[in-house]
């Protein structure tokens, strides 16, 4: 008795399983040439994308150039670098920087920022523009230094702008003998 | 059986998803693991790793475009080559990133170099499906790769050599490659491939390591439950009901991959024959949200173990339950396939999900409002093809945006130097007027009349001739003298006044040949500084009158090069709306062509579960009439 019900179970689950097969193969068939029509559609449309992502590319870096050109003349332009190197005694939250005692720019770093730093990214800080003759820069930083201590420290250059583009690093190292970080301002050539 | 049917669909569906989540990985790591060059010699080269570090790729690639073409990063021209090929590959412009290689391969680079760029075709060709230039491409590495690329290039290895059905050699690569992070993801995919192509055993061995491996980050514990899922689909096809149980078993409750483990756990119980266990999971399933095709199917489960337990009046009310939640859904369906013909159903995804525009979005579609349009849209993404168009639509709506911004930087240019140019015409009267009552030619001659003088007084050693102040008024004064005295009368009272003046003068002259060494110097000098003033006043004048004569020429050029990129920007306009509105119909019919194949598969649900009640029906009417 019991076996009878168990096969006549067996029996309609396998009608059950007959018709599904029926209704997937059905749906499978169709959705199968929807998909190819789809797939290549879907390769149409990405391959015009491509192309005019190499188009956009190629416009947004004439822009850039231009840009640049219109707004810092090399005559004039003196672009501000911030590098770190190790970075094991200060963790970077902020820099001001002054030229000739006027704030140029206040910058508040990301983690991801600062991540991209510690990696061997250069920020380009800022980039303006300066007459010829004697100038004079100022950077404070401002973040934890050992013992996760509050710590802002400056750091100062005074630099000749000749006509030509003008490059100052600022640097943040770690002064092994002390424990301590170190802050540079240099010059490029 | 028919949910063991769908179980097995399941299983490909569940392997194929895996498996180009790993390319998709594979795809998305693609420049991001270059390692950081060593000391930057070049700041502009910096800046563009500044920008590439932070998944900026696109910033990254014009900052280095660039760089490169004003020679400011000569210093590492070879890293920055094999930097741009990375960057177009991550962009998805493979054939230009190829080109790249290929054009960086053929110049003379260092060995490092080429071996990173052999790496970077040999994944291109991975991703394209053209294995032998791939495995061509992984053979020409000479060297171990630097940093976590090495693992990736084994990795890579072995996913090529499972792509040519080289299973044995694929097993080879893994087994001498170190246990580092990348390992488990290797032994992963080589398992899944090894059960497909029916060497279940060692692919199951495989998958059993990494699905009992420790793990502590939140990747780790996934790729485990992955593992465990993959293994227990497998044994369960190979009716081995109790390892199933085990491996399926070690999968997370709360994990992305639980829905299925739930069903399988269900269905590996069931198999040997503990139908009141597999109630336990299949319930806790049904609990779940129904847009998952892991609950849909736990409908049908559960009023089967019912059935095996002889609750044939708890097996029919479940599997009314069933009937009725398919046919909600059914309604739920059409209601999201009416929404998404509407149009604008991307945009309201995207709107929906942060603006960041680097990365990190994609994921967090899980989280979008339950709305028509949205409500299945997690589930898409099970979807390569959905993926892939996702990106490009959303890639696309960004390029609206970068060319909106471009066109208004561009009128803001265009104004500025219009600006500039009005400036310079208004000075350049003036700039005239002040130019021409310059006369450098005098100041020149003044300046060698003076050279000659001076040289003239030192040959003579004219002592007299440098006095200066309260000296040259008294020698004046002398000479005065001298004057007035040849003009009176002689005799002794003039020749007293001649004696003091002479002796006076001499007097004078002494202190001014004591002086005169010091003030030849002096005048020396200031000849020396007015020559230098006069030759900087000259390149002053000349900058000023080269500016005069280019301001208009710069101006023009500027102008032309602002309308240029102005009506480059306009053309590119229309194809990138045109083609978002093309991605987006492609999605929608993708979306709505998963949609009734979901519809299809509830109907054919509430087909079986209206063919099961019948049934029970049937038994229980042939039971009352026995």
């Amino acid at each position: 008795m019991s076996s009878r019900r168990r096969g006549r179970s067996a029996r309609t689950r396998w009608g059950a399983c007959a018709c599904a097969m029926l209704v997937f193969g059905g749906a499978l068939a169709t959705s199968r040439s929807h998909a190819a029509e789809s797939a290549q559609d879907s390769r149409k449309v990405d391959e015009d994308v491509q192309a005019l992502k190499k188009q956009l590319l190629d416009l947004n870096r004439d822009l850039f150039r231009l840009e640049e050109e219109i707004l810092y003349p090399a005559s004039t332009q003196v672009a501000v670098f911030l590098s770190v190197d190790v970075g094991t005694f200060f963790a970077l939250d902020s820099v001001t920087l002054k030229l000739d005692d006027k704030e140029v720019a206040n910058y508040l770093y990301t983690e991801r920022e600062v991540q991209a730093l510690h990696r061997g990214g250069v920020q380009k800080l800022y980039l303006g523009n300066l007459k010829a003759g004697e100038h004079e820069i100022v950077a404070f930083f401002t973040g934890k230094g050992p013992h996760d201590r509050d710590y802002r420290r400056g750091a100062t250059l005074k630099f000749e702008k000749a006509i030509g583009a003008k490059y100052v690093e600022l640097r943040i190292s770690d002064r092994e003998a002390s424990l301590q970080p170190e802050f540079v301002v240099r010059q490029w050539e | 059986m028919s949910t063991r049917l769908s179980s097995g669909w399941a299983v490909v569906l569940a392997v194929l998803t895996l498996i180009m989540g790993a390319s998709t990985c594979l795809a998305d790591a693609a420049a991001r693991d270059l390692p950081p060059p060593g000391r930057i010699r070049d700041l502009d080269y910096g800046d563009v790793l500044f920008h590439f570090f932070q998944d900026d790729y696109f910033g990254a690639l014009v900052r280095l475009e660039v760089s490169r073409d004003l020679r400011r990063i000569d210093h590492h021209s070879a890293e920055a080559e094999l930097l741009s090929g990375g960057l177009y590959l991550s962009l998805g412009l493979h054939a230009e990133a190829s080109k790249i290689f290929d054009r960086l391969l053929a110049g003379p680079v260092p060995g490092s170099v080429s071996d990173r760029a052999h790496f970077y075709l040999a994944r291109i060709g991975y991703q394209r499906g053209y294995y032998a230039d791939a495995w061509r491409s992984l053979q020409r590495i000479r060297a171990p790769l630097p940093g976590a690329l090495e693992s990736e290039r084994r990795l890579l290895a072995s996913n090529v050599l499972m792509a040519q059905g080289r299973f044995g050699e694929a097993v080879g690569a893994l087994q001498a490659a170190p246990n580092d992070d990348w390992a488990p993801y290797a032994r992963f995919n080589l398992g899944v491939a090894l059960v497909r192509s029916g060497a279940s055993a060692e692919g199951r061995s495989l998958l059993e390591s990494v699905g009992t491996m420790p793990a502590q980050t939140d990747e780790e514990r996934s790729l485990r439950d992955r593992a465990n899922l993959a293994l227990g689909f497998a044994l369960l096809q190979e009716r081995a009901g109790e390892p199933a149980v085990a491996a399926l078993n070690r999968v997370r409750l709360d994990g992305p991959f639980s829905n299925r483990a739930l069903l399988g756990l269900g269905w590996a119980e069931s198999d040997v024959t503990r139908p009141e266990r597999a109630l336990v999971p299949w319930l806790e399933l049904r609990e779940r949200r129904l847009l998952d095709s892991a609950v849909q199917e736990s409908f049908l489960a559960v009023p089967y173990a019912y059935a095996q337990l002889a609750s044939n009046g708890q097996a029919a009310e479940q599997y009314r339950l069933a009937v009725k939640a398919y046919a909600d859904e059914a309604v739920r369906i059409d209601e999201s396939i009416a929404s998404i013909r509407k149009g604008g159903f991307l945009d309201a995804i995207l709107d929906a999900t942060p603006g960041d525009e680097t990365g990190g979005w994609f994921w967090q579609l899980q989280n979008v409002p339950d709305a028509p349009h949205t409500r299945y849209l997690y589930h898409l993404l099970a979807s390569h093809e959905f993926q892939e168009g996702l990106k490009n639509f959303r890639d696309l709506r960004i390029m609206q945006r970068n060319l909106e911004r471009s066109h208004e930087s561009l009128a803001a240019f265009d104004d500025m130097v219009a600006a500039r140019g009005q400036a310079a015409a208004e000075r350049a009267p003036r700039k005239a007027q002040m130019l021409a009552g310059i006369d450098l030619d005098a100041l020149a001659r003044r300046e060698s009349d003076a050279a000659a003088r001076i040289a003239d007084i030192e040959s003579r050693r004219d002592v007299a001739a440098l006095a200066a102040g309260a000296d040259a008024s008294r020698w004046a004064a002398l000479d005065r003298v001298e004057s007035a005295l040849a003009a009176l009368p002689a005799g002794p009272q003039r020749d007293a006044l001649a004696e003091r003046a002479r002796l006076l003068r001499g007097t004078l002259l002494w202190q001014l040949d004591a002086d005169y060494k010091v003030r030849l110097r002096g005048v020396q000098r200031s000849l020396r500084e007015s020559q230098l003033a006069l030759d900087e006043a000259r390149r002053r004048v000349a900058l000023v009158q080269q500016a005069g004569e280019t301001a208009p020429r710069d101006t023009a050029t500027f102008a032309a090069r602002i309308g240029n990129l102005a009506r480059r920007v306009d053309a590119l306009g229309p194809p990138v709306d045109t083609t978002a509105a093309a991605q987006e119909r492609v999605l929608a019919s993708i979306a709505v062509r998963e949609l009734e194949t979901q519809k299809r598969r509830l109907a054919s649900y509430a087909m079986q579960a209206q063919f099961a009640l019948a049934s029970l029906y049937d038994r229980a009417a042939a039971g009352g009439a026995r």
